[in-house]
């Protein structure tokens, strides 16, 4: 039961990215600005994995778990935009 | 509840991958409906995660349960025979100690209490069997409250399944029986 919650919610970040790319098709703007945001999250998300201790200690999590959302956070969004571009 | 979680995963990924594979996204309306389908993806997903948590965190409880009458039982069992252990070394002591008593009368009633000891290992047996009967009995119980029925109480708890069902059935009565009415 677990693994079929984190699926889910791994599903539902995958979906979540592929929205933010629709949004960025709809319009030259919305574009401009969910091309911010996904730098933005870039540059946090490389943030986050340098100082992952710091971080961890931060949150009051372990770090193995910290990095396992990184990564699957990192996934969520290339395969959602993935989905989104090779459709 | 699974049935429903396991629905609402199926048509997460569905709605998630469907529209975009299926509907052109030169089409007005065909982009308005992959929005659309991508936001529900979004929500079934986010749905289904929460029950299947819901489900997971009962499953870890029930477990916690299981264990805490599990000890329970044991720790009984072995208060039981510590305290017998203990009133039988201070009778033994006390007999020992004891002035003015001959020799031979001692040994009579140490002899006493070792025939009661050899009496006391078959009660101990009996005792232990109630224990067991006790400790399924608790499983039927808190399954009773958590509205199982008595089917799957004997093939689930007392384990008799086809054949040996009818006499699953004679033993929940006698569990019932036993400690039910107390």
């Amino acid at each position: 039961m677990r693994a079929a919650s984190l699926t889910n919610y791994f599903v539902a970040g995958c979906a979540a990215s592929s929205l933010l790319g629709w949004i960025a098709s709809l319009h030259p703007m919305s574009f401009r600005a969910i091309a911010f945001l996904a730098a933005a999250s870039f540059i946090l998300w490389g943030l986050c994995w340098l100082l992952d201790f710091s971080v961890s200690s931060w949150l009051k999590i372990p770090v193995a778990t910290l990095q396992a959302l990184l990564v699957a956070v990192l996934a969520m969004g290339i395969i959602g935009a993935g989905v989104l571009l090779c459709s | 509840m699974q049935l429903k979680m396991w629905v609402l995963t199926g048509a997460a990924v569905v709605l998630w991958l469907a529209p975009l594979v299926a509907l052109d996204k030169r089409i007005g309306w065909h982009k308005s409906m992959q929005g659309l389908s991508l936001c529900a993806a979004i929500a079934s997903a986010i749905g289904g995660g929460n029950i299947a948590r819901k489900l997971a965190d009962e499953a870890e409880i029930e477990a916690l349960k299981l264990r805490a009458i599990k000890a329970d039982v044991e720790d009984e069992i072995a208060t039981e025979v510590y305290v017998s252990q203990a009133q039988r070394q201070q009778e033994v002591e006390e007999i020992l100690a004891s002035p003015g008593v001959g020799v031979e009368e001692a040994r009579e009633r140490l002899e006493v209490i070792y025939s009661n000891d050899l009496q006391s290992s078959a009660i101990t047996t009996t005792s232990e069997a109630d224990a067991r009967d006790l400790e399924l009995w608790w499983k039927v119980s808190a399954a009773e409250v958590e509205g199982k029925s008595p089917t799957w109480i004997i093939e689930n708890i007392l384990n008799m399944k086809g054949r040996k069902f009818t006499e699953g059935k004679a033993r929940l009565a006698d569990l019932q029986k036993k400690f039910g009415e107390s």
